[in-house]
């Protein structure tokens, strides 16, 4: 892919953050260019899903700076909005209104935020559903789907705001072992169309295939910043070898 | 190998569980009948033995109690003193349910506050008044009420707010004159507010961009109120309207009505019993009906032929409820003059000299609630809105975190995510609890008899002290508390099965 002239999207420099007195993150620095699939690994706990909530900013970070497509977050409230409508997320337990059917789910917030007329965002919303492979589910409520099928359906709800970046935190991780392709399969065919993504996972097979760099992550500092290939193969850091013997 | 397999004989009847069970509610039923008699036979003797007899004839004769406060003071039947009665249980009621929905929203927020003060302060307030009996808190706030000055001459004049031993006073508004006439504007105001609501809704949903729905539906309600108020005796040509409603039901027979009311019971009973066969068809055909299944649609249809023998050969049902309309329209018809009064009045407290020998009193000019009132109304308002706040709470808590977070990142501003995310779910949530509590609140009313409250159940006690009629007003309470409970929670049940959430 032709990522090394693109424009940097995504800009964190010695981002840290505190829990408490306990440091989530100690200084976070990297640069994430458009198009580019970007797949956090890590032990728990050691803080991925704090630094991708920190671009979204469902958590505040306290110290450096993240700057998203030109906008620093700051509690500027506008600029929080306008960066969540452009930066979709996905997560671990799906979080669908289970009161909404799966196409208000997906139509909310184009028509509230996006202020779009009801027509044009249920087209988009089949469109989107038909993408992750479940038109027929439209009308139904969240409790009434499969696990795998409520991921593609949160899937479908972040990407109807037309986002610009997508973050998934450990997808697959609450679902059955034989619902776990169909997700990533939608997640592969996203990364070839294009799109920004940060995918926090322990798919090390998603990560081989589809990423174009991983970031090892540990007591809250990027640890191995590379390839996939050097990565798996060649790994420069003691930890890292540590954790890719526990989990390969 | 060999297989021995029992054959499937009928079993013999001790042993069938459909005969048991059609026994056993056969048995249930005529053991209760038999009780039922029993008692009647033995009361009646008991009765006898005493010389009272029991019947409706109290409810026609004047009873010789004043009422202190309610629409009737002087009732001049004792059917009119219970109803003055239920009013002033009603009203307890329904302001109470009001306040202590908002006061218990209100605190089960300040609960889940980060600010520490806020948060200790209705963590007391919940603490101390779900651990004290109602029936204390209730004589509490009448002690407090007593503390206030008591009125005599010198207290006679004209204030604001008036806080005494006797009551308290505020100002108010009352219907007046021309109120009937500006409250036809008044709905009319609410349906076109609502119809406004409803294009500006579909606007913004047909063309997208932000219609305002809300806020222009309630520009015409406030326009229409206005224009009512001063144009409102164009409405008088509703009071021949009414008239000739009225005299259209006077003209109707009894005997039709009895009819007609009979017709729609055993109506009622048989749609119920083919809404039930229908909800029990597959598409393979009628399912098997259980024993259960044969025992409601019993039931239901024997209720409905009671109902309708009832409305047969007591005529006095039919007749009160004829009456009933002709004298509604006829009062509506009256109040529809053409005259240009203003529909409301306002009114300020004030103390008066008052009855032979110029007791002071609270002028009732303007609105007075008693000490018996206020006890009630304070005590239950507040007890249940304790109660009610540890609901909001768990409520608000039992929404998952991720639901937030999951609108917040699709861009949700605040606001929206409590009206589409958060609210919708935790409302289902808290119904059915709070339902729990409207009834609680509605039966603890009763209560109201140790601080003198003149609700159903201090006038029944006066009427049975004079009358000696205990059983009757006691079947009458138990009916009326029974039929409000019934109410309400039908009410809330309906709203629980609306807003039940789809799973699997
Ligand atoms: N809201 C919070 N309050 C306190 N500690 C938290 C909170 N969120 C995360 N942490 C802590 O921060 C650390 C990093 O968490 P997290 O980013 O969720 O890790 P990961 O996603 O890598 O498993 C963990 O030790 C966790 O306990
Ligand atoms: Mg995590």
């Amino acid at each position: 892919m032709q990522i090394e002239n693109a424009k940097d999207i995504i800009v964190c420099d010695g981002v840290k953050k505190w829990f408490g007195d306990f440091q989530a993150l100690k200084g976070v620095t990297t640069t994430i260019k458009e198009q580019e699939v970007v797949v956090v690994i890590g032990p728990s706990g050691s803080g991925k899903s704090t630094l991708i909530r920190c671009i979204n900013r469902l958590e505040a970070h306290q110290e450096g700076s993240i700057v998203v497509d030109g906008i620093e977050l700051t509690n500027d409230l506008r600029n929080i909005e306008k960066i969540r409508s452009e930066v979709g997320m996905v997560f671990q337990q799906f979080n669908l209104f289970p009161h909404l059917t799966v196409m208000d789910n997906i139509t909310l917030a184009p028509m509230w935020v996006r202020k779009k007329p009801r027509d044009e965002a249920e087209e988009t919303g089949m469109e989107l559903l038909e993408r992750v492979g479940i038109p027929e589910q439209a009308n139904k409520y969240p409790g009434q789907l499969s696990g795998g099928q409520q991921q593609r359906v949160a899937i479908a709800r972040a990407l109807a705001m037309r986002p610009k970046i997508m973050l998934f935190d450990e997808p697959t991780s609450a679902l059955d072992p034989e619902m776990i392709k169909e997700v990533l399969d939608v997640m592969k065919e996203l990364a070839l169309s294009g799109m920004t993504m940060i995918v926090v996972t322990h798919e090390m097979g998603f990560a081989r295939e589809v990423a174009d760099r991983v970031l090892f992550f540990d007591y809250g500092t990027i640890v191995e910043d590379g390839t996939p290939e050097h990565f798996f193969t060649n790994p420069q850091h003691d930890r890292t070898k540590l954790f890719l013997s526990q989990i390969l | 190998m060999a297989v021995t397999v029992a054959t499937h004989e009928r079993p013999p009847f001790w042993r069938n569980a459909t005969v048991l069970k059609w026994a056993a509610q056969l048995v249930l039923v005529a053991f209760l009948a038999i009780v039922i008699l029993t008692l009647r036979a033995q009361a009646a003797t008991n009765i006898e033995d005493r010389g009272i007899t029991f019947g409706t004839k109290w409810l026609d004769d004047p009873p010789l109690i004043s009422i202190r406060e309610g629409i009737d003071l002087q009732p001049d039947s004792g059917a009119r003193a219970l109803y003055a009665g239920i009013v002033n249980t009603l009203r307890v009621s329904i302001s109470g349910i009001l306040a202590a929905t908002i006061l218990g929203t209100i605190i089960g927020v300040a609960r889940l506050s980060h600010n520490w003060i806020v948060n200790k302060i209705a963590t007391v307030y919940i603490e101390t008044i779900r651990n004290i009996p109602l029936l204390v808190q209730i004589l509490f706030w009448l002690a407090v009420i007593q503390i206030f000055p008591a009125l005599d001459e010198d207290s006679v004049g004209e204030s604001l707010f008036l806080v005494t031993a006797k009551g308290v006073s505020i100002p108010w508004l009352f219907p007046a004159g021309g109120f009937y006439q500006w409250l036809v504007f008044l709905i009319i105001g609410a349906v076109v507010a609502g119809f406004v609501y409803f294009r500006l809704s579909r606007l913004k949903e047909e063309r997208g961009g932000e219609t305002y729905a809300f806020w222009w539906s309630v520009v015409a309600f406030v326009a229409i109120a206005v224009i009512g108020w001063f144009i409102h005796p164009v409405m008088a040509f509703w009071g021949p309207i009414f008239d000739g409603i009225s005299s259209f039901f006077g003209a109707i027979p009894r005997v039709l009505v009895q009819i007609l009311l009979a017709a729609v019971a055993v109506l009622a009973g048989t749609l119920w019993i083919r809404r039930f066969l229908e909800s029990m068809r597959t598409p393979a055909g009628l399912a098997k009906l259980t024993d259960d299944d044969w025992f409601r649609m019993i039931f239901v249809g024997l209720m409905a032929l009671i109902g309708a023998a009832l409305f047969v050969f007591l005529p006095g049902i039919s007749q009160t409820i004829l009456n009933m309309v002709e004298a509604f329209f006829n009062f509506l018809g009256a109040k529809f003059s053409g005259e240009s009064v203003a529909p409301l009045t306002y009114t300020t407290p004030a103390v008066e000299l008052r009855g032979t020998g110029g007791f002071a009193q609270l002028s009732d000019q303007a609105l007075v609630i008693t000490p018996g009132f206020f006890a009630l109304w304070v005590g239950v308002t507040l007890y249940t809105a304790a109660f009610i706040a540890e609901i909001v709470r768990g409520g608000i808590l039992a929404v998952n975190k991720g639901q937030s977070e999951a609108g917040l990142a699709v861009g949700l501003t605040r606001a929206q995510l409590l009206r589409f995310v958060v609210l919708p779910q935790a409302f289902r949530i808290v119904l059915p609890p709070i339902g729990n509590q409207y009834l609680n609140l509605f039966k603890n009313t009763s209560l109201g008899i140790a601080v003198a409250f003149p609700d159903i159940v201090q006038v029944g006690q006066t009427i049975y002290n004079q009358t000696g009629q205990t059983f009757p007003v006691v079947i009458l309470w138990m009916a009326f508390f029974l039929t409000g409970s019934l109410v309400l929670s039908s009410i809330v049940n309906y709203f629980n099965r609306r807003l039940k959430l789809v799973e699997r």
